[in-house]
């Protein structure tokens, strides 16, 4: 073997070993991965942004397949009580929702299964970040908020979930594949989680009056503090209620809006007794599988006919008796025959081209202030104002009623009462509540107050259920009592949890 | 027979007497074995048309021109022989059989195997075959040629690709072969020119394609391009052909009068007023949109090659020119391709030897959408209304006052498309090999493989209202505004190889061959697009970005990104050959890629085969009919790493997740995963077992090849859904299988009668596919997406193929309104509707009660040669089919009531015993007569006349005075006649992804194309 021979087998032995391992590490150069996120403040704020992201899911492609389900909260809120019933272009459109309606409704549904998984995708991120920010290097004050306004919204989830399922998984931290297969956790436990959420909320939360304005829609102390009212009231817990609403009176930071007409308008979005209200806007140029900053609820419960909508949300007769004679709530609330839909024309049978008498006004944009570029209908502008003042207040006195001093429960009440009629043109209507109405009366009055200031918002299924009369007003809708306080467990998730789920009583 | 021998006996003395001079040659011609006289040799003088044929006895006479005479004896299955005349009289010939089809050299993954002793299932194309048909992609040249190799087109239009599956579907993901050109693995095969092609070799069974490991799991399809040879003259050829297309089939569709007939119906039984422009059938004009968009389109190739070899190099040179317009569009759906390469090997010494192969491309392609049920020409034209007509009288293009939604004017489609893509290609390696010791070689390779693209897309301002603000016109005949996307991608393979052979035979008559190697890829694909809108002129020519009048104000669209993955492979093959008899081989690879997760970064693949040459067996031996018989068998792990995305381990965090803040309602950017990761990510594996025979029978005329195989893929990737409380979208995990297994059969005979030489050969591949897991629970997949039926058509389920068709069943008609009353679990259902079987018998037809209706995965599948030579003449005839599969037809937009339907609408329900097959029709649809069900599942079974060709050899006298060595020139038909019963417009519909079979959206059909040609050797 001579030199050169020698010379070429090295040269051989040498490229079999070239190559280090190095070599198969290649990471991506576009967009971060979870190795080399979560390093600054920037990463932080954008984390937290995303998980506001998933509260704007309205209409939303089931995992796993191609199929769209809309899945708004008035659609469990709303149609499933008397308020309002379904509509859309007739039995046919949206048949699952249908049949929830009348209390058949199914556990295979999509309706269902969507809304299960958007919000636990949304408490996902809000567990990814109260899990690393804390980890980041930044401003204490500006982390803490972080933090805070991620366990509201985690807070905001499960109390969604609570309510509409009972039991379900509490999931705290993002999961690995061998923690995938969950079982539910006892509602009592999800309550207390939502409160110790909402506790580090109002303890890291700025008040609103702090906050700049470009920052509104960020949430606040006082949506924290709402919430947590709300989540003692759902709980009969009277007393917390009571003390946390008042919190939000005495604050100073919300009062009423003078005029009832101005709240569901453009002008009055955010406005001064917008507590919580989820953002939306018609400029993000969002489309029917990818909504991104639009809203969907525009154009669902516009009329159809020439008014371009698909007629969802139909008020009933019920809900429009409800209303006392002069309340001009009745006006902001729904249309009537004869009425001028905004700039879109009149509303007659004809024009519509459906035999409805009713439709929902509190979502109705005019045409000239739709979406400037690409499609309308998955971009609408109106917020989603969660929690109002009125609302709040209308709990302070539910509480004070519960706990026996019906006197500040009927100043609250009048409060409600006194905005409504200065909204509208009659004085003498919607007189004040007087000492007179007392007892089982007062709490029928806070009810009433409830429906009329508060429909069609999305409140009344639930309330119904809270207050246990949900068996007594929705019996001929086929309400049965044990069973349908909650909606069914998708099979879907119970399959996939190996049966660890199991499914709601009666479904 | 005999008859046949006598005659041209007879005419062959007719032509010896004529020639009354000369000299008269006479002989016996034996076979050299074993002395046996030979009938039917050709005996033929030299250089000119002069030949007899031996008699029964063997012998033969023929007149010659002088002594300076040479004959040439050749016969079938014999090696042909030369012999000069001289001064003799007598002139016998000896002719040993030739076997050579056994000493034939396969190329196999790094290294060649003779064809006796190759232990894989291997199957062969010879450039011959490749030639024979003008084919513009190299993989149409596949179709029908090799058993168990399924090739069908994804679209007819020029340029479009192909689906390849060897043995069946092995993936949900990617189950395209492993494409290797001249030892390189390669990116795609649309930049070779199929005339530089020299031999193909398709790796089938896991022995043959082990060596490529995790690369190897669907087979492996290897070429090898022509190069010189040493010590050889200059060979300078020149081909060239011009075809025209045309479409061979229109759908029936119905004419303007039974469309208005129908839609008048159809409008009244929902209730709604008739339409005026309707009320008179009679009168209407029927307009023919197929007639419309397809036209004639022309097609031609130009290809020379160059090569010739010295002592110590060789060289090849090739070029090329191609061009394809389209039958639908024109040259809105041309084709272009120039090729040029250089192919050359230096010796440098005894010992050392080089090599290049540089090959660079340049691909224009103009583009028309296809094969989407909603913005395709095809698609529109078959769904649009008969009566409206492309132009109004004034030459502008017309919008249809019937048909509202996406069915737009497909001719203004075509004129204002403006989709062209340009490619530039560069492919080239170069090599290095030392021969360290007289039997070890050490070879290295470097190639590149470098593919630059760029895309225009310009999408003009039109308008089709009749004057400004023409209130009826429909959305989707305007666009206001115009705009330009210019895109540019740049696509990189680097790949270095090092390999040692070591080939000795062994003292004892063994044979021992070592093949090891090392190889390396990194792959980097870049890109960038921008786009404005507001152009200044609606001119493709002026379509540049810079054009636009929005240039200040407006930010431009802009996005670009980068992706890379990289392999590492370590292989070793062993092959063993045990005296003359036994073949051994086995392989084993470890392949690493980055595309894997952290915990799984490399895998094994090994495999071993066997292969008994029995020809020397003494039961064999003694039937002198078996001239060759082998047996052998295989088992081997391959893996599939092409389905996974670069980045599929890893959670990747998204920009997008915004928000909206403040009084001005400002976007707000937020980011977070979207998909779980999976650090444990990993390859497919294919397992495979394989049985194979092969016997050449009667002294070559006949040759048989079986194989049968049983292939599983194991840790498939699927996206299988994950518990809603993971909160992330899931990411593909291995946990899916399936398994396909299978009966191939190879026939060819061979063989002359007279002066007529002769060839036939068949080949036909049973394969039946079958998911085995879906993961924990099993959930099954639903797929296929049809706007006209409103649902999705395909289902990937434990226990059936993939993809199958899924819907309800139907059960004839209701003919009387009693019997759709007394049906409960159809409760919106009249006269007239379809009965829709309730599976499960729980009193409701609902989604549980869908069932398997049709398989789009063929019961067998075959294609069948025959050739002919009989003096200058040749003659071939190549025909394929696939026979079992069905098709799903969602052409037709059942879901806007208004479109055009094929003429069997006519067939609709009217009365009580009017009809059970087809429905009432009507506007209205509360019993869902058009949800998905076995009503649009055909039977798409067809047998295709691939290519019929016709060639005929100018007369070497003519050649000579010219100096042109052979001279060929030939009439071509391709896919000349088609059989089946599908009523589409092309039955061999290909795939969209894996999960996606056999679904017809408006299917741009294939053309039936006849051309001219010529073949030139200098």
């Amino acid at each position: 073997m001579n030199l050169k021979t020698a010379l070429f087998i090295g040269f051989f032995a040498s490229t079999l070993v070239a190559c280090k391992s190095e070599f198969l590490d290649v990471k991506p150069l576009v967009g971060s991965t979870e190795a080399n996120f979560f390093l600054n403040a920037a990463d932080a704020e954008s984390a937290t942004i995303a998980c506001y992201n998933n509260l704007q899911q309205e209409v939303t492609n089931i995992q796993g397949s191609s199929q769209l389900a809309p899945h708004f909260r008035w659609y469990f809120g709303d149609i499933v009580s008397d308020d309002s019933h379904k509509g859309g272009s007739g039995d046919g459109d949206e048949p699952e929702l249908f049949l929830f309606e009348n209390f058949q409704g199914l556990s295979s549904s999509k309706l269902i299964l969507a809304e299960w998984q958007v919000a636990y995708r949304g408490i996902a991120y809000c567990n990814l970040a109260l899990d690393r920010i804390p980890g980041v290097e930044m401003d204490e004050t500006d982390k803490n908020r972080f933090l805070g306004e991620a366990a509201f919204i985690r807070a905001f989830w499960y109390f969604n979930l609570v309510t509409m399922y009972g039991d379900v998984p509490l999931i705290l931290a993002n999961l690995a594949p061998s923690e995938y297969q969950q079982s539910r956790t006892p509602a009592s436990e999800v309550w207390a989680q939502i409160e110790t959420d909402l506790e580090l909320a109002r303890q890291y939360l700025p008040k609103r009056s702090g906050i700049s304005v470009s920052e509104i829609g960020r949430a606040t102390w006082g949506a924290a503090t709402a919430l947590l009212a709300k989540a003692h009231a759902y709980q009969s817990e009277w007393a917390p209620c009571r003390d946390l609403t008042y919190d939000i009176v005495g604050s100073g930071e919300y009062f009423l809006e003078g005029d009832y007409n101005n709240i569901f308008t453009e002008a009055g979005e955010n406005g001064p007794g917008s507590i919580w209200e989820i953002q939306y806007m018609n400029a993000s140029g969002g489309n029917w599988g990818n909504q991104l900053e639009g809203t969907f609820t525009n154009v669902f419960t516009r009329a159809r006919g020439q008014f371009g909508g698909y007629g969802f949300n139909i008020p009933e007769q019920n809900f429009v008796d409800e209303f006392e004679s002069g309340d001009p709530r009745l006006g902001a609330s729904v249309f009537q025959l004869g009425d001028q839909m905004g700039d879109r024309g009149e509303f007659t049978l004809e024009s519509t081209g459906m035999p409805h008498e009713y439709y929902t006004k509190k979502f109705f944009i005019n045409a000239s202030d739709e979406a400037p570029f690409g499609d309308p209908n998955p971009n609408g502008y109106s917020n989603d104002r969660v929690i109002r003042y009125a609302d709040v207040l209308l709990f302070h006195a539910e509480a004070q009623y519960h706990l026996g001093d019906e006197a500040t429960a009927r100043t609250f009440v009048n409060f409600v009462r006194g905005r409504a009629r200065a909204s509208g043109t009659d004085p003498n209507a919607l007189p004040a509540i007087g000492d007179d109405v007392a007892g089982a009366d007062l709490l029928e009055a806070i009810y009433h107050e409830r429906r009329v200031e508060l429909g069609l918002e999305g409140h009344r299924f639930f309330d119904l259920v809270r207050q246990g009369r949900a068996a007594q007003v929705l019996a001929d809708q086929g309400f049965v009592a044990g069973v349908n306080e909650v909606f069914p467990i998708p099979e879907v998730e119970i399959t996939l949890s190996g049966g660890n789920i199991t499914q709601n009583n009666g479904y | 027979m005999k008859n046949l021998l006598l005659a041209f006996s007879f005419l062959a003395t007719m032509t010896v007497t004529a020639f009354s001079q000369g000299k008269a040659v006479t002989g016996t011609v034996t076979a050299a074995e074993d002395g046996q006289a030979l009938p039917g040799v050709t005996v033929v003088e030299k250089g000119t048309q002069n030949a007899t044929f031996t008699d029964l006895d063997g012998q033969y006479t023929l007149t010659v021109a002088g002594e300076e005479a040479t004959l040439i004896f050749s016969f079938i299955g014999y090696t042909p022989q030369s012999l000069a005349v001289g001064a003799k009289a007598e002139i016998n010939a000896s002719l040993s059989a030739d076997v050579a089809g056994l000493e034939e050299v396969i190329v196999v993954g790094y290294g060649n195997q003779k064809r006796s002793k190759i232990s894989g299932a291997v199957g062969t194309i010879d450039s011959k075959e490749i030639t024979s048909m003008p084919v513009l992609r190299t993989e149409q040249a596949l179709q029908g040629r090799a058993a168990g190799v399924q090739v069908t087109q994804n679209s007819g239009q020029p340029g479009s690709t192909q689906s390849i599956r060897i043995r069946g579907t092995g993936s949900l993901n990617n189950a395209e072969p492993l494409y290797v050109i001249d030892g390189i693995p390669s990116g795609g095969i649309d930049y070779l020119n199929p005339a530089d092609i020299a031999s193909i070799s398709i790796l089938k069974d896991a022995a043959s394609a082990a060596i490529y490991g995790a690369r190897g799991g669907n087979g492996v399809v290897l070429i090898t391009t022509k190069s010189g040879s040493k010590n050889q003259k200059p060979q300078i050829t020149y081909e060239s052909y011009y075809g025209v297309q045309e479409p061979w089939k229109y759908m029936a569709l119905l004419n303007a009068e039974e469309y208005a007939i129908l839609m008048n119906e159809s409008r009244s039984a929902a209730g709604l007023t008739p339409l005026a422009a309707l009320a008179n059938p009679s009168a209407l004009e029927t307009f023919d949109w197929q007639d419309e968009i397809f036209e004639r389109a022309a097609m031609m190739n130009h290809s020379f090659s160059f090569t010739k070899g010295t002592e110590s190099s060789s060289t090849a040179i090739g070029g090329s020119y191609f061009t394809q317009d389209g039958i639908v569009g024109g040259d809105k759906g041309n084709f272009e391709r120039y090729t040029f390469r250089v192919n050359t090997r230096q010796d440098g010494g005894e010992r050392f030897r080089l090599g290049q192969n540089v090959n660079f491309t340049h691909l224009n392609r103009s583009a028309l959408a296809e094969n989407n049920e909603f913005a395709t020409p095809v698609g529109r034209a078959l769904n649009m209304d008969p009566i409206t007509q492309a132009r109004r009288d004034d030459g502008s293009f017309a919008y249809s006052n019937f048909i509202d939604s996406d069915i737009a004017n497909p001719a203004n489609q075509i004129a204002i498309n403006n989709d062209f893509w340009t490619t530039n290609r560069f492919v080239g390696s170069s090599f290095a090999e030392f021969d360290l010791l007289s039997n070890l070689t050490f070879r290295s390779t470097m190639s590149v493989d470098l593919s630059l693209g760029s895309q225009r897309i310009f999408n003009p301002t039109y308008d089709l209202g009749i004057g400004p603000n023409d209130p009826d016109r429909p959305a989707y005949e305007f666009r206001p505004v115009n705009s330009l996307i210019l895109g540019e991608n740049k696509w990189s393979n680097w790949q270095w190889e090092n390999i040692v052979t070591y080939d000795k035979e062994l003292s004892n008559g063994d044979e021992l061959k070592v093949v090891a190697g090392y190889s390396s890829l990194k792959n980097r694909s870049t890109s960038f697009y921008g786009s404005r809108d507001s152009l200044a002129t609606n001119d493709v020519q002026y379509a540049y970005l810079n054009n636009s009048l929005n240039a200040a104000e407006q930010a431009p669209s802009a996005n670009g990104g980068i992706s890379e993955s990289a392999f590492i492979g370590q292989f070793m093959r062993v092959d063993y050959g045990l005296g003359d008899a036994i073949s051994l081989a086995g392989t084993i690879r470890r392949d690493g890629s980055s595309r894997f997760g952290v915990n799984n970064r490399y895998g094994i693949f090994p495999s071993f085969s066997a292969a008994w040459n029995m020809t020397e067996l003494p039961w064999v031996a003694e039937k002198d009919w078996i001239d060759f018989l082998k047996l052998r068998a295989s088992w081997g792990q391959n893996g599939n790493a092409d389905g996974i995305g670069n980045y599929d381990y890893t959670s990747l965090v998204y920009n997008g997740l915004n928000y909206t803040f403040g009084g001005d309602q400002v976007q707000v950017n937020g980011a977070g995963p979207i998909n779980t990761s999976n650090p444990d990510l990993k390859w497919e594996t294919v397992e495979q077992t394989n049985i194979g025979i092969d016997a050449d029978l009667y002294k070559g005329k006949l040759n048989i090849v079986l194989d049968y195989f049983v292939k599983s893929t194991n840790d498939m990737l699927a996206v299988v859904p994950l518990p809603g409380v993971v909160g992330y979208l899931p990411s593909a995990t291995n946990v899916a299988s399936a398994k396909n297994t299978g009966v191939e059969f190879m026939v060819n005979h061979r063989n002359q009668v007279g002066a007529v030489e002769y060839a036939i050969g068949g080949n036909i591949s049973f394969i039946r596919n079958e998911v085995t897991g879906l993961g924990e629970g099993g959930q099954p997949i639903s797929t296929g997406s049809v706007f006209g039926i409103g649902d999705l058509v395909a289902y990937t389920e434990i226990g059936q193929p993939i993809a199958y068709f899924y819907g309800y069943e139907t059960a004839g008609i209701f003919q009387t309104d009693e019997e759709a009353a007394a049906n409960t679990a159809l409760p919106e259902a009249q006269a007239g509707d379809v009965i829709f079987v309730d599976q499960n018998g729980d009193g409701v037809v609902d989604g549980e009660d869908k069932v398997m209706i049709g398989n789009p995965h063929p019961d067998f599948t075959y294609g069948f040669n025959f050739e002919a030579n009989y003096k200058s003449f040749d003659f071939s005839l190549f025909l394929q089919g696939a026979h079992g599969n069905d098709l799903l037809n969602g052409v037709f937009r059942y879901d806007l009531n208004t479109t055009n339907l094929p003429v069997s609408a006519l067939e609709r329900w009217t009365g009580e015993g009017s009809t059970n097959v087809y429905p009432r029709i009507s506007h209205s649809d509360p019993n869902q007569n058009n949800r998905i069900s076995d009503r649009f599942v055909e039977d798409g079974s067809f047998m295709r006349i691939k290519n019929v060709q016709l060639g005929y050899t100018l007369p070497e006298s003519i050649m000579q005075r010219l100096s042109i060595g052979k001279c060929r020139v030939y009439v071509a038909a391709s896919n000349l006649f088609t059989f089946t019963n599908y009523s589409g417009l092309d039955p061999e519909i290909g795939s969209r992804g894996t999960l996606e079979i056999g679904i017809d959206r408006g299917f741009y059909p294939s053309a039936r194309t006849f051309m001219a040609g010529v073949n030139v050797n200098f």
